[in-house]
């Protein structure tokens, strides 16, 4: 193990000796470019002779040694033939030249820049290595494997990831995409037309759609992460929150989406949650994209749980079972003779009720009411009158990104250093239930936390 | 998924020959040696911290990729162990089995105490109290930075290509396919397919960088059924799972020979150990050179 430390120790001079084996390195590597673009080439043949092959007769034998084919490592039958990718190191952040910076969020900064050989554009995001305990961030690890698995039309196109001249310039090389909808929404005169609320809905739930049936959460929904091109199409980004479902039972953080997108069971401090959560921030998002405005501008947790309260009316046994036994919920009390109910269809007075009931529904207090991604597509309001807006139809908006520097407007996602430790004996939420004498008032009812 | 989440980056032609460590005058033997030692190291290391199989193997997977083509990581540089430990690492933070730097580098300590590289696997938990071998804070942290650096390089060479698809539960579905649990035989043949594809990790042809899952899974029942006495379907069945006869030919026998390979790397090597540092790598090359008298 002596090698351990001594590689630490000696860096320096290592270093050096690096510096010296890797310009001997390079010649002979040059000499083995020739020999190494020739076999590309040969493969590439290869895979094209692959593509190119008609499917022959089943009845067809081939000898088991296959000296009968030129190419014997590929059958004469068409089987199914993944298109995978290779690999291969990180390219030089050089070969990106800046053009302007978009915005500073709260994990990595994001710039549009512009690929020096092909001239494309495409949008930077560098990642905020944050020295703890961890070495390489694991919330940029997750966003970075969840892209490169994740390819969707709806999702953004993660390119690849190149590094600087230090090991911690890494920088995410994306699609760029001239509009996030919140930008757009604050620099719109109008809310969006109902037909384009319908399009741009049913873009993000088909993105989302997509990654629940991959058992990935997003877990930060909201209108700044999500994108827009000219033509119309929707694309979901930053997945700084994203992960797999884990196996069941085992402890989740509920501090994630922001709060003003977080549904009520993280508030209540569920453990074992699901894609439900985001279900939840897709209702938000369908209420702010009507109303042109977030619609559950909360400013703390106990706040956030009053205006979800006061907008989808008081939880009870019947309508959230298990309600009751979530860690928080002791905490409230919760008038159980005030008649409130939910009060969406009065607030949303334009919506259709097709359109009504759907809302109504994704912001169902009990996460189980939810429809999933997949019903809430084939729910009637996508398909009665008006008719979503194909996206090529849409109005094309002057783009923010692509001239100057952004503001923002909402609280950011949690980050990852607020996060309690589970069973670490930090999960104290006596700053935001305990302690507080004060009754926070909600419309037609009042919340006391005691 | 891109483009399938069954599908694995595989490396290309190119990329196979030659290495890097070739290129800095390794002899592939030796290169061969240590790439094995260092999977194996990586799957006691994955025993011992009580990890899933499938983590396990996805270490093994980028750990092994690490070392792949002209522009991978060359033993000059890089010490098998450390690019076991990070690869390790890095495989258990994408899993919902994060474990410590710190666990880790115990795990490693431990291990290194072992006289030998190969380790008899009963032995790997016979042995002393572990907590014995807990590195000292000061220790800790020099090899703490070291994991992290090695990290950094290893996201650097795979170009953050971590994803690995693996062919254990497309093995049993397989199975299942083929009917196979209701053959008394059945148990017996799944284990010794899960065992060939456990042994495909090692396998010096770097077997799961060049073959997809659905490849790996298909040879290692076609090999099992063989073994076990199950008589398959009458057909060219390998073709359903989008395997074709010339390369099932070359996975059988590639997985035929892990068997013996391991049996003259043990050989080969004995009491001694596996140089899995560079300066090990270093102080055999040189007595290799003094014993051929070239220098
Ligand atoms: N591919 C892209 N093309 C154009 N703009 C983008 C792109 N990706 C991100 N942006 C812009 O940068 C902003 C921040 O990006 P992103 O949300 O991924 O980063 P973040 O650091 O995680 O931010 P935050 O913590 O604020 O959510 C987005 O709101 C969007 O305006
Ligand atoms: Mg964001």
């Amino acid at each position: 193990m002596a090698g351990a430390s001594r590689w630490a120790d000696e860096e320096g001079d290592r270093a050096e000796k690096d510096r010296r084996k890797k310009e001997k390195e390079e010649k002979k590597r040059a000499k083995l470019a020739k020999q190494q673009a020739e076999e590309e080439a040969k493969a590439r043949a290869e895979q094209r002779v692959q593509r190119s092959d008609e499917r022959p007769s089943k009845k067809r034998k081939l000898s088991p040694d296959g000296e009968e084919d030129a190419q014997p490592q590929f059958g004469e039958r068409k089987l199914l033939r993944f298109e995978a990718p290779g690999w291969g190191p990180c390219r030089h952040t050089s070969n990106f030249e800046t053009l302007n910076h978009i915005e500073e969020g709260s994990y990595g900064w994001v710039s549009r820049a512009k690929a020096i050989s092909t001239g494309e554009v495409v949008a930077l995001k560098k990642i905020k290595m944050d020295y703890n305990q961890d070495g390489f961030p694991i919330t940029a690890l997750r966003e970075i494997s969840i892209l490169q698995q994740a390819r969707h039309a709806n999702i953004v196109d993660l390119r690849e990831i190149v590094m600087g001249n230090g090991l911690d310039d890494v920088v995410m090389v994306m699609e760029f995409i001239e509009h996030d909808l919140k930008t757009l929404e604050e620099d719109m005169f109008d809310p969006f037309k109902p037909s384009e609320v319908k399009t741009l809905l049913r873009q993000l739930g088909s993105a989302v759609g997509f990654l629940h049936e991959n058992h990935i959460m997003h877990r930060d929904l909201k209108t700044s992460n999500i994108l827009l091109n000219n033509r119309g199409q929707l694309k979901l980004a930053d997945f700084g929150m994203a992960r797999h479902v884990p196996p069941p039972h085992a402890p989740l953080t509920q501090l994630v989406v922001t709060l003003w997108y977080r549904a009520p069971e993280l508030l209540l401090g569920a453990e074992d949650y699901g894609p439900e959560i985001d279900m939840w921030s897709i209702g938000c998002i369908f209420g702010e994209l009507l109303s042109k405005e977030p619609i559950l501008q909360g400013k703390d947790e106990v706040d956030e749980l009053s205006k979800i309260f006061a907008l989808c009316g008081l939880p009870n046994d019947k309508t959230w079972p298990g309600f009751y036994r979530l860690p928080n919920a002791k905490a409230l009390k919760i008038p159980r003779d005030t008649k409130s109910g939910s009060v969406i269809r009065s607030k949303f007075t334009f919506l259709t009720n097709a359109g009504a009931e759907l809302l109504t529904s994704l912001l169902s207090l009990n996460p189980a009411g939810r429809p999933t991604a997949k019903q809430m597509l084939q729910h009637p309001y996508f398909t009665e009158n008006p008719r979503p807006m194909p996206p090529e139809m849409f109005p094309s908006f002057p783009s923010k990104a692509g001239q100057e520097k952004r503001r923002k407007h909402s609280p950011n996602a949690p980050r990852r250093g607020d996060a309690p430790k589970i069973g670490g004996g930090e999960l104290d939420f006596s700053s935001i239930f305990a302690g507080r004498e004060e009754e926070q008032k909600g419309a037609g009812f009042q919340l006391r936390i005691g | 998924m891109r483009p399938s989440p069954l599908a694995n980056p595989l490396a290309t032609v190119a990329q196979i020959r030659p290495s890097s460590s070739q290129i800095d005058n390794i002899p592939s033997d030796l290169e061969d040696s240590v790439r094995f030692a260092g999977a194996r190291l990586t799957q006691a290391a994955g025993i011992l911290l009580r990890l899933p199989q499938e983590v396990v193997a996805q270490a093994i997977v980028i750990f092994t990729r690490f070392w792949v083509g002209q522009e991978g990581g060359s033993l000059v540089q890089f010490g098998a162990e450390q690019v076991s430990q990070a690869s390790l690492y890095l495989a258990t933070k994408l899993s919902a089995y994060p474990k410590s730097a710190k666990s880790v580098i115990n795990v490693y300590a431990y291990l290194d105490s072992f006289p030998s590289t190969f380790i008899d696997p009963e032995e790997l938990h016979r042995k002393k109290d572990p907590k014995e071998y807990y590195v000292s804070e000061g220790t800790y942290q020099t090899r703490r930075d070291a994991l992290f650096k090695v990290e950094q390089y290893v996201l650097k060479v795979l170009g953050f290509q971590l994803h690995v698809s693996l062919p254990y539960t497309l093995c049993i579905t397989y199975l299942q396919a083929l009917d196979v649990f209701r053959h008394p035989l059945g148990r017996e043949l799944a284990k010794r397919a899960n065992a060939h594809l456990n042994s495909a990790l090692l396998s010096p042809q770097l077997l799961y960088l060049t073959h997809q899952p659905s490849q790996l899974a298909t040879a290692a029942i076609y090999l099992a059924a063989k073994e076990v006495g199950v008589k398959m379907p009458d057909v060219d069945w390998w073709e359903v799972f989008d395997t074709d006869r010339e390369e099932l030919g070359f996975l059988v026998v590639g997985l035929l020979s892990v068997e013996s390979f391991a049996m003259k790397e043990k050989e080969k090597w004995g009491e001694a150990r596996v140089p899995m540092t560079v300066d090990a790598v270093e102080a055999e090359l040189q007595k290799r050179s003094t014993s051929s008298g070239v220098e």
